[in-house]
């Protein structure tokens, strides 16, 4: 895109990326064996989910909309995907045809929920953070309708996740697919029609309608691809505890939203990199980790991320306002 | 005959904006008790020296005098205090207060008695003030939701008397009325009238803003007329007919380069669009017209007329309620602009600001807004067309930019203008709505935009063309249509050698 | 409508009968939620007879309907203004918490009495108004503001008894609850005393109809003199103290000081006041209808339960109860933006 927009993230880049280094060295002083190699293996491995999560968030918040029905939608795909799983518990079926059976489900019922809650958006003009409110709602409770308890996928079903212990490198699998993903979408965002369309949506959207852009396709296309890594998040999530919880996903709304304004997309839309969502999500999951290993109190954590997204969302406020009624 | 007072006197007022000048030197006076109209075409400067007089934007220069005393009010809230109101065109009361309640709203302070509101006495308040325009049947304690629009007109002004009365010197005020009369029916106005009559008994003075120059000569004491931000003429209404106010009001008519006559083509019989009984409801009706290929066709008449919207609803920004759009033979019904496009018809909006441009975006980017399908490649658009494009863009229209990569909004406003004309260009559609493609531009880039849509016809398309006055409009079409509250009041055919005048069409328009 | 097919009606005219037959549907949908309230109770009397139309069960349902009335006040006015409140679950959690600690009880030595309870409240009133001082100096959306100060007072909350529940000893703390008046509960008193509070705040002070004028149209107020941001902090503020008086009730009722007595509690409050016809846009509606709004929750809730669905429903009913309450409601121009 235009080169206003490219000094501004790299400005944005740059930032993180200091930030990032701060915060190792913080960290390190707290507790030396943050940066041991079993500890680095961790951090990288937890980080897939959040990464996948904020990579489908990012184009929502580029549209100026918001999605606050992640964390539950992958709690429910969570519980989904582990559920049918255990419906091949004494199946003859080879463990990659579950897998795929599992996928297949979990996916299409992701992809459908995002089309719902994009068509009540935008035909029947609910707001997006009151529609995914309500969503947010009715998945937890569907989620814990499936299972009101965390589920262990037993032994035998184990070859069905093994795929998540391929690595390369430090780097997993999981994570590769993750930083695969934000790159396709780097693409997409930059180079198709479509993904020029979201920025000019999430500029002026009146604009964007008045000279021909399908609004609507847009929309319904960024919260169901949303919802797909939502999903994606909770297959990751299961395959690496070996078990299910219904309440797995609380915490990923506040984190995704958090990466994705720490990569420097401002929340109104229009503006922003993709690929710096990446460095946003390391600075979350550093935090996290880092707070773990150092034993801070969990409780602190909240009030932590409350505060820094705050802080992320009032730096990287377009303060020469557009709309200056902000409500 | 009784002397009347000087209230208010405005002297050799202007107001210039970017460039543009709104307001040229014009004088203004007003009596006590009496009522002045205020008439002339859209652009001819009436709001923004009542906007001036309220005190929400400042003249550029001249002196304004109330009761002989120089006057420069800094916000609406001292005009106020000086003991002038406005009654504006867009409805500022709060539907679930009541009517009480929106007359004293903002002051409720003055009935306040240990930190709540004595209401019993603020109805009472508000009743002496309803009494007072000679309007007490209207009961404050409703709410005025529950009322009609001639209610809320009344309660309106109740509210500006309110304000100012206090504060007027002698009691006296000056209420600025703009447009009053547009959501009223017939049996409303009469009403209106009298309670202005009975304002002016009391010794008010009000100023009457209208396009309905009908209206106006029938409440007026006096008449100014406006054109092209100047004083037209002024005279008392004995002296006023019909026929001298459009003498009047048309503008100056200019010279044939500025609109590129030498190039305006015949066009094509070929139909593109066609539009059979086509209404909207609450915005216009029975709309029937032709667009032939290779065709300007202008429409004319006053905001609220109904051409924007008919505008709207071709563009496929809004709905129709009633009768066909059939385009290139096919009968149409558009729920978004992107199915218009797909047809091929564009809009270039009214409003460049908000619905122009795309503020954070660059200038090779908005204007490949419009056609970023067709520049793809296997679903990739490559850095390299969208620069292609704009750089031909920018030197087919000489847009004045540091570079294809600069902000857009960093153009100035005939520049932008220029942006979103090669959006349109660029995206090959082929029948085009201009909404006021030259407001806000400057006279050079004015001439450069006529020129540029002489092109476009000649390489085949079709315009619907909103002029920002009727000497464009009839300047630059082929055929023309005239409308007036939402109907067409009539036609014209503006070939070359037989343009029509300005007065002629001027009585269908107000 | 029969006047659409004449032809003699000028614009003007169709104009002002389209916004009449509005009004008109307008002014039949101001008795819906009342309408909605009786056929519930109906329902459920015919389904489970005497069992939920009795007394012992209408004080019960009075006392469940204590908390969810007092939340539901405070976010009143702040769907009034069209803002919206996400801090709820977490500012009544931590509320809770903190009069657990403040008060006699089992893990510390402090005891402040009714000091404590005040101090409790006071302490939702600060965050209140933070969060309105941070909505309107930095421009931040209301949703994302609250939704940031749930996850902190959660967190606060938590850090204020550190995993371990402290249990109130305070004796007339712990038999408050239990008491009655006139067969009401002193709780569900206690919760109307701040609902007269709150009615008279709307109907008779210079603020409330403030507040109606900016979730109308800012443009009004601002043209007339008044404060726009004022209206917004004090409106936050004083939600954060009906959340503050939610809270204190909340640890009193369950004897203890824990994050849970906030948990859930914002959905029903949200559903509550929607159904009670005040719109989300703002500018519309007010205290007598949420108290509808949320007797409609406390009783759907109520007979729900007692017809054994499950549990775990019942947030899930709540969320689908807003989004069918926002989209009958909501405004629908072709030009409307929503984001």
């Amino acid at each position: 895109m235009s080169k206003i927009k490219i000094n501004k993230s790299h400005f944005a880049t740059y930032f993180s990326l200091a930030v990032i280094v701060c915060l190792i060295i913080i960290f390190t002083i707290m507790e030396k064996s943050f940066l041991n190699g079993s500890n680095v293996n961790n951090l990288l491995s937890d980080t897939a989910p959040l990464m996948v999560m904020a990579a489908g968030m990012t184009p929502v918040i580029l549209l100026g909309s918001i999605d606050l029905s992640v964390g539950a939608l992958c709690s429910v795909t969570n519980v989904l995907v582990v559920s049918v799983i255990m419906n091949f518990k004494d199946s003859i079926y080879t463990d990659w045809f579950i897998l795929t059976v599992a996928l297949a489900v979990t996916f299409i019922f992701s992809i459908l929920a995002g089309i719902l809650l994009g068509v009540i958006h935008v035909k029947l003009k609910v707001p997006s953070f009151i529609a995914s409110l309500a969503f947010m709602s009715i998945w937890n409770s569907a989620a814990l309708m499936i299972s009101n308890s965390p589920i262990a996928i037993p032994k035998k079903l184990w070859g069905t996740i093994n795929w998540y212990k391929i690595s390369v490198g430090s780097a997993g699998l999981p994570l590769i697919i993750a930083v695969l993903l934000i790159v396709v979408y780097f693409i997409v965002l930059t180079k198709t029609p479509i993904g020029r369309g979201i920025y000019a949506v999430g500029g002026n959207e009146r604009a964007a309608r008045m000279s021909g852009i399908s609004v609507d396709k847009i929309k319904i296309i960024v919260f169901a691809i949303n919802s797909f890594c939502a999903s994606l998040g909770a297959v990751f999530l299961m395959a690496k505890a070996k078990s299910c919880a219904p309440t797995v996903g609380d915490s990923f709304t506040l984190m995704a939203i958090s990466s994705v304004v720490l990569g420097g997309t401002a929340l109104i839309g229009g503006n922003g990199n993709i690929l710096n969502t990446i460095l946003g999500v390391f600075i979350v999951s550093i935090i996290k980790n880092g707070m773990n290993i150092a034993s801070i109190n969990v409780y602190w954590q909240k009030v932590v991320f409350g505060v820094i997204l705050l802080l992320a969302i009032a730096i990287n406020a377009d303060r020469s306002a557009r709309s200056s009624i902000v409500k | 005959m009784a002397e009347k007072k000087l209230l208010f006197s405005a002297r050799n007022i202007t107001k210039s904006f970017h460039g543009t000048q709104a307001l040229k030197g014009v004088d203004l006076d007003v009596n006590e008790g009496e009522v002045v109209g205020l008439i002339g075409e859209n652009g001819a400067g009436k709001s923004t020296f009542m906007k001036i007089i309220i005190g929400v934007q400042p003249q550029s220069s001249g002196e304004m005098f109330l009761h002989g005393k120089e006057f420069k009010p800094h916000d609406p809230l001292l005009a106020n205090a000086a003991g002038i109101g406005m009654v504006y065109q867009e409805q500022s009361l709060i539907t679930n207060l009541t009517v009480g309640q929106n007359i004293f709203f903002g002051k409720e302070k003055e009935f306040k008695q240990m930190g709540f509101i004595n209401w019993k006495k603020m109805y009472a308040e508000a009743a002496k003030i309803l009494d007072e325009i000679g309007c007490n049947e209207i009961n404050p304690r409703k709410k005025v939701i529950d009322l009609n629009f001639a209610t809320r007109q009344m309660v309106e002004i109740a509210k500006v008397i309110n304000v100012t009365q206090k504060a007027g010197e002698d009691n006296k005020c000056l209420i600025l009325l703009d447009e009053p009369t547009s959501v009223l029916n017939e049996g409303e106005v009469k009403r209106l009238f009298e309670e202005v009559r009975k304002l002016t008994l009391k010794g008010h003075s009000v100023i009457f803003v209208s396009h309905r120059l009908d209206e106006v000569l029938e409440i007026s004491d006096r008449v100014y007329v406006y054109k092209d931000g100047e004083n037209a003429g002024n005279m008392s209404i004995e002296e006023a007919t019909e026929a001298k106010m459009y003498e009047m009001m048309v503008g100056h008519e200019t010279t044939t380069e500025y609109y590129h006559l030498d190039k305006q083509i015949q066009p094509d019989d070929n139909v593109v669009l066609e539009a059979r009984d086509l209404g909207c409801w609450g915005k216009f009706k029975h709309v029937s017209l032709k667009l032939h290929k290779g065709e300007i066709l202008g429409l004319c008449g006053v905001v609220g007329s109904g051409k924007e919207e008919i505008c709207s609803v071709i563009s496929g920004d809004q709905k129709a309620s009633s009768g066909e759009l059939i385009v290139k033979g096919r009968k149409v019904n558009y729920s978004a602009p992107a199915q218009a496009l797909k047809d091929r018809i564009l809009m270039i909006p009214m409003e460049r600001m908000t619905e122009g441009v795309v503020r954070g975006l660059s200038v090779e980017d908005n204007i490949a807004l419009s056609n970023a399908k067709l520049l793809s490649n296997h679903g990739i658009v490559s850095k390299k067309t969208v620069a292609a494009q704009a750089e031909e863009w920018i030197e087919k229209l000489q847009i004045k930019t540091s570079g294809r990569d600069e902000l857009v909004i960093q153009l100035s406003g005939g520049n932008q203008q220029k942006v979103v004309f090669a959006r349109a260009l660029a995206s090959e559609a082929d029948i085009v709505i201009l909404n006021h493609p030259t407001r806000g531009v400057d006279v050079g880039a004015k001439e450069e935009i006529y020129g540029l849509i002489r092109d476009m016809v000649a390489a085949g398309k079709a315009i619907i063309l909103l002029g920002d006055t009727l000497d464009e409009c009839i300047s630059m079409s082929n055929r023309g249509i005239i409308m007036r509250d939402g109907i067409i009041t009539g036609e014209f055919n503006a070939a070359v050698d037989s343009k029509p005048t300005q007065v002629s069409l001027i009585s269908m328009m107000v | 409508m029969t006047v659409k097919n004449n032809a003699s009606l000028t614009i003007t005219e169709e104009f002002a009968a389209k916004v009449k037959t509005d009004n008109q549907k307008e002014r039949l949908m101001k008795w819906a939620p009342v309408g909605v309230l009786v056929l519930l109770v109906v329902v459920f009397s015919v389904l489970k007879g005497s069992s939920f139309f009795s007394t012992n069960n209408f004080v019960a349902i009075l006392n469940q309907w204590s908390l969810p009335l007092l939340v539901a006040l405070g976010l009143t006015f702040v769907i009034m203004i069209g803002s919206i409140d996400l801090s709820i679950d977490g500012t009544v959690g931590m509320v809770g918490s903190i009069t657990a600690i403040c008060v006699a009880n089992s893990k510390n030595t402090s005891n402040m009495g009714m000091a404590g309870l005040l101090l409790a409240v006071a302490a939702a009133v600060v965050i209140g108004f933070i969060i309105g001082i941070i909505h309107v100096k930095f421009k931040i959306p209301s949703f994302m503001v609250s939704f940031a100060f749930m996850n902190i007072c959660v967190g606060i909350g938590m850090l204020s008894y550190s995993g371990k529940p402290a249990t109130i000893r305070d004796p007339f703390m712990t038999a408050l609850p239990k008491a009655s008046f006139l067969g009401v509960p002193v709780i569900t008193w206690i919760a109307l005393v701040v609902l007269v509070i709150c009615y008279y705040i709307q109907e008779c002070t210079p603020f409330g109809r403030h507040v109606y004028a900016v979730g109308t149209d800012e443009m009004i107020p601002r043209a007339v003199g008044i404060n726009i941001n004022h209206v917004k902090i004090k409106v936050f503020t004083l939600a954060g103290f009906c959340y503050g008086v939610a809270g204190v009730i909340g640890a009193l009722r369950l004897g203890q000081g824990q994050i849970a007595i906030g948990t859930g509690q914002m959905f029903p409050a949200q559903a509550a006041v929607v159904i009670g016809g005040t719109a989300l846009s703002g500018g519309k509606g007010g205290v007598i209808n949420t108290v509808v709004g949320t007797l409609i929750m406390t009783v759907l809730i109520n007979g729900l339960t007692m017809m054994g669905v499950d549990p775990n429903i019942k947030t899930g009913v709540q969320g689908l109860i807003i989004l069918v309450a926002v989209i009958l409601t909501i405004r629908r121009g072709s030009t409307v933006v929503s984001k």
